[in-house]
């Protein structure tokens, strides 16, 4: 290579357009200049060299333009390929350092996998249950119908229903939803009970789903008369006919009849939850009799019309009802009807408590990011050489922290990572353990908007702890630094940087202890509250009559009255008792009634109670007190006089100050032109009929044989294990009839159980992440205690030196961990007293500022922090006076 | 004459590899080398270096002329070394192809 004649200047790096300019100038115009200097040796004068010069050139301004823009372009593409090199090199950087120390590397990365993964685990399920739309055609379009009932939305009346479809404009389509059991014989199994609806024809064009084979229901197929078909779910599909494509066009036997199989429905367009197979909702005479317009059974979807809201066809469904009212008072006095966000309906309960543990698991990733920049503030401290170095030698301020920062966003890609690789985990573990009642849960995973959320979760933290210590760390103070054995300012800043976050950590540690404590202490509640029944050693399980086989009343007594007996008969069985319908089974019957002898109430002001069927020994099965009178005997049978039974609630509240015993009470059901009711021949104690958290409501009962119903629960109480129990009873019912399926078969424990799944799943994960935050703040305090002490060796030598007992020192260092605990520990339960205003409507017998439990939470996170700071002040006590004066 | 489409550059990479030098410099040094017969226009001249430049083929630096001016200096690079035996190679066969058409008169 030919060296360049002449003195060498340097070249500037990132040239600017006027430079650029400047540059392209002058080289243009040396070339004039010579070229001058050359024609005025040849004899031209100056003037009109310099002319002839620039006529030689050629298109000077011209040529100006095209090598401006072309070195322009030149140096963009050089600010870029360096920039791309720096930001490589940062990297490579960055993760050499963090491979030279392990230690460090693992804790941080593992603290924060911890917090990304959590913190992605519950968004996912807040994604997929609360944020996407529904998996329907234009789902914002879509609502519930309902019929308004005391204010509450309830079920609609055939007719009321189709009236109002019939009348109202606001919406384009809408169906009727019934739900049914029907019983799956055949197909080489055990005969199912599944979970069905009847539904409107206009059902699946309603949602807008197409089915994922076969077809669904033709406009004509709801008719009376109409040949039976069903759509199975691709859950029923799998499971039971092995995802067999040729199921579409094959009958099945359900209850009894025959059905053909016309299209199966994919999973995410089930609606409602978790239901198992649609046949068409057939209008028969008796439901389209006038008399049965009080018969509330039917919930209804639709949707909108285009251009009207939802609040549109709310009030116009109103305004239909209060018509209806007016027109048939005997039915619909005080009714309504409305409409209702379907989305809404269908999340709207979880949509609190999901928040709730979203923002409880946000302040895990908090206090990790708290424990991390700790970390890394004090990793730092001890790099302040290297950077002063570095800074010497020319590296703005701005670099410095940006490779620092490069190093906390690399640890923060690595920990988010790990922590999406965990957070798979975690929601499927939650998937299957969370309760049925939270809705949408198969549409809940890792897609792309949580993948999303992670990405940005995980460069936010790297941020946020990364930002202050790299401030830190870069600040000019360097000449103090580069000398040897200087801790003297720096030290005490990045100390109170520390103490800062420690607080801040553990105010946020305290505020989910004390939710977390509040959910506890409400769960401990409701596992105390008084049942009226005993749960324990009891078995339950439920049979549903086809009404196929069944069809006779007397053919449904028969049968009961031979399982019960063959119930009894079973080995180790104290008691065996029906019931329809089982309590805290989600099920329950409201009626309205009159008490003979009293004033006939106005129409829409008839008292109305709960309803049951029972068999004689259900009580003593239940371990229901009998308070006054008798329960029913095998003499009440179906030609004897009736009889009714009424809980202590019902006795209260309808007949106060006077004796319900032979009150005869007429209830408005109507079985084959007989009103149902009876004389009251007993009291009963109260209990839990439908929820646990709920007060018992008034109940009459009437005798299973006097009124009988297609289904039943029987309850047996029995000394032996409920697994032999179990098989047992289904060899039993399997001998009375091999087509009959049982279900929902478990311990009265459990069912019990099942009706509290949901505040119990939430406590466990608040709980979960109280727990993992109390840790992380521990590690938090001990981390800044023990690095307190180890900067403060010196001077903890001199004051033993001067006469400090071990006691005294150790003591200076537990109070200094105290304080910080305490001071975070106020501000968390200022903070927690008004956070956990929003959790009150989750809380079961406990206000959500109960003093109690926040003040225990305070002297758990005291006891936690004394803890924490012990184990180094221990270390502080040990401490030779004479190494440490030393400066060891 | 006119210069034929591409030859500037082969010209250019050629006459740098005699050594760096400046625009005015380059320029010369063609018109004499082709004894006057091929009239480089010295706008073409430097729209050409600047080409190359971005190309990569040859580098610049500024540094101090013979009669200590601040002007700018062309080298040849590693990759215009290439191109240039590339394009001497393309040149002869295309010459000697056209002058054995001519040839054979």
């Amino acid at each position: 290579m030919a060296r360049i004649p002449g003195r060498r200047l340097f070249r500037f790096p990132r040239r600017s357009t006027a430079q650029v300019a400047a540059d392209v100038e002058a080289e243009l115009l040396f070339h004039l200049d010579m070229v001058t200097e050359e024609l005025v040796r040849q004899g031209w004068a100056r003037e009109a060299a310099r002319f002839e010069a620039a006529r030689r050139f050629g298109d000077v301004e011209g040529t100006k333009r095209y090598c401006r823009a072309l070195d322009e372009r030149k140096e963009t593409r050089m600010r870029w390929t360096e920039g791309l090199k720096e930001i490589g090199q940062d990297l490579r950087y960055a993760g050499r350092q963090l491979w030279k120390s392990p230690g460090f590397t693992l804790v941080a990365v593992l603290t924060l996998a911890l917090g990304t993964g959590a913190t992605t685990a519950i968004f996912s399920i807040v994604q997929g249950v609360l944020l996407q739309p529904l998996p329907f055609k234009e789902p914002e379009r879509l609502v519930r119908a309902y019929q308004v009932v005391d204010g509450q939305p309830d079920t609609f009346s055939v007719l009321n229903f189709l009236d109002w479809r019939a009348q109202s404009k606001s919406t384009a389509a809408a169906a009727a939803i019934d739900s049914t059991t029907l019983n799956l014989t055949g197909e080489g199994g055990e005969p199912e009970r599944l979970r069905g609806v009847a539904v409107s024809a206009s059902f699946f064009s309603v949602l807008g789903v197409q089915p994922l084979a076969g077809r669904t229901f033709a406009p004509d197929e709801d008719r009376a008369g109409a040949p039976r078909v069903t759509v199975i779910s691709e859950d029923l599909w799998r499971r039971r006919f092995g995802a067999d494509p040729g199921v579409v066009g094959r009958p099945v036997t359900l209850s009894g009849q025959p059905y053909t199989v016309i299209g199966i429905l994919a999973d995410e367009h089930r609606y409602p939850d978790k239901i198992d197979l649609w046949i068409p909702f057939e209008l028969s005479e008796a439901e389209t009799r006038p008399d049965n317009r009080g018969a509330l059974y039917l919930d209804g979807i639709a949707r909108l019309a285009p251009g009207v809201s939802i609040e549109q066809a709310d009030a116009e469904a109103d305004a239909i009802g209060r018509r209806l009212a007016q027109q048939y008072p005997e039915s619909n006095t005080g009714y309504s009807f409305g409409v209702a966000s379907l989305q809404e309906d269908i999340v709207g309960d979880v949509r609190t408590p999901l928040f709730i543990l979203l923002g409880a698991v946000v302040f895990v990733l908090l206090i990790a990011c708290v424990n991390v920049a700790n970390l890394l503030l004090v990793r730092a401290a001890a790099r302040e050489g290297e950077v002063a170095v570095r800074a010497a030698l020319g590296a703005s301020r701005a670099r410095i922290v940006r490779q620092l920062l490069t190093e906390s966003l690399t640890l923060a890609v690595v920990g988010g990572a790990l922590g999406a690789v965990l957070a798979s985990w975690l929601i499927r573990m939650l998937v299957v353990l969370a309760p049925d009642r939270i809705p949408r849960l198969e549409e809940v995973g890792l897609n792309a908007p949580v993948l999303l959320f992670t990405l940005g979760v995980t460069l936010l933290t790297g941020f946020l702890f990364g930002l202050v210590p790299a401030l830190q760390a870069s600040r000019p103070d360097l000449q103090e630094t580069l000398k040897e054995g200087t801790r003297g300012t720096r030290g005490r800043a990045g100390s109170r940087a520390r103490g800062a976050l420690v607080v801040v950590e553990t105010a946020l540690a305290v505020i989910l202890l004390a939710g977390a404590g509040l959910l506890i202490r409400s769960f401990d509640k409701l596992q105390r509250v008084e049942l009226g029944f005993r749960p324990e050693g009891a078995v339950t399980f439920s049979l549903s009559l086809p009404r196929a086989k069944y069809e006779e009343d007397s053919q449904i007594r028969a049968f009961a009255a031979s399982l019960m007996e063959s119930m009894k008969q079973l080995p180790g069985v104290t008691a065996a008792g029906a019931v329809y319908p089982l309590p805290l089974s989600g099920t329950t019957f409201t009626i309205s009634f009159e008490v003979e002898g009293r004033p006939k109430g106005r129409p829409g002001e008839e008292p109305a109670m709960r309803v049951a069927l029972v068999t004689p020994d259900y009580y003593r099965t239940m371990g229901i007190p009998l308070l006054r009178g008798r329960v029913f005997t095998e003499r009440d049978r179906k030609d004897s006089p009736r009889v009714a039974i009424l809980t202590q609630s019902a006795a209260r509240q309808y007949f106060p100050g006077e004796d319900p015993l032979g009150k005869k009470i007429v209830l408005g059901w109507n079985v084959d032109g007989v009103f149902q009711g009876g004389e009251v021949v007993g009291i009963v104690g109260d209990f839990k009929q439908s929820t646990i958290e709920g007060e018992p409501e008034p109940e009459i009962f009437l005798p299973y044989e006097q009124t009988s119903v297609g289904a039943l629960a029987v309850v047996l109480r029995s000394d032996q294990d409920p697994a032999a129990v179990a098989a047992a009873v289904r060899r039993e019912v399997r001998r009375l009839d091999p087509d009959l399926p049982l279900y929902n078969l478990q311990t009265l424990e459990e069912l019990v159980g099942k009706s509290v799944s949901r505040p119990r799943f939430y406590m466990l994960l608040l709980g979960l992440f109280a727990a993992i935050a109390l840790l992380l703040a521990a590690i938090g305090i001990y981390g800044v205690i023990s690095y307190t002490v180890r900067q403060r060796t010196q001077e903890i030598g001199i004051r033993m030196a001067l006469g400090a007992t071990q006691r005294r020192v150790l003591g200076m260092v537990v109070r200094q961990g105290l304080l910080l605990a305490l001071l975070g520990s106020v501000v968390g339960l200022a903070g927690a007293l008004v956070m956990t205003r929003g959790m009150a409507n989750l809380l079961y017998g406990v206000s959500s500022t109960d003093p109690a439990t926040l003040a225990g939470v305070g002297l758990v996170l005291l006891l936690v922090a004394a803890f924490a700071s012990y184990l180094p002040a221990r270390r502080a006590a040990e401490i030779e006076p004479q190494l440490a004066i030393r400066g060891e | 004459m006119d210069l034929m489409q591409g030859t500037v550059a082969v010209l250019i990479l050629k006459t740098l590899s005699w050594g760096a030098m400046h625009g005015y410099d380059i320029s010369r040094w063609i018109r004499q080398r082709t004894e006057g017969v091929l009239g480089l226009e010295d706008a073409a001249l430097y729209q050409a270096l600047h080409r190359l430049e971005k190309k990569g083929w040859i580098e610049a630096e500024w540094g101090l002329s013979e009669n200590n001016r601040r002007a700018k200096f062309y080298r040849l690079t590693e990759e215009g070394r290439g191109e240039l035996q590339l394009e001497a190679t393309n040149w002869r066969r295309y010459a000697e192809a056209v002058f054995k058409v001519l040839e054979t008169a």
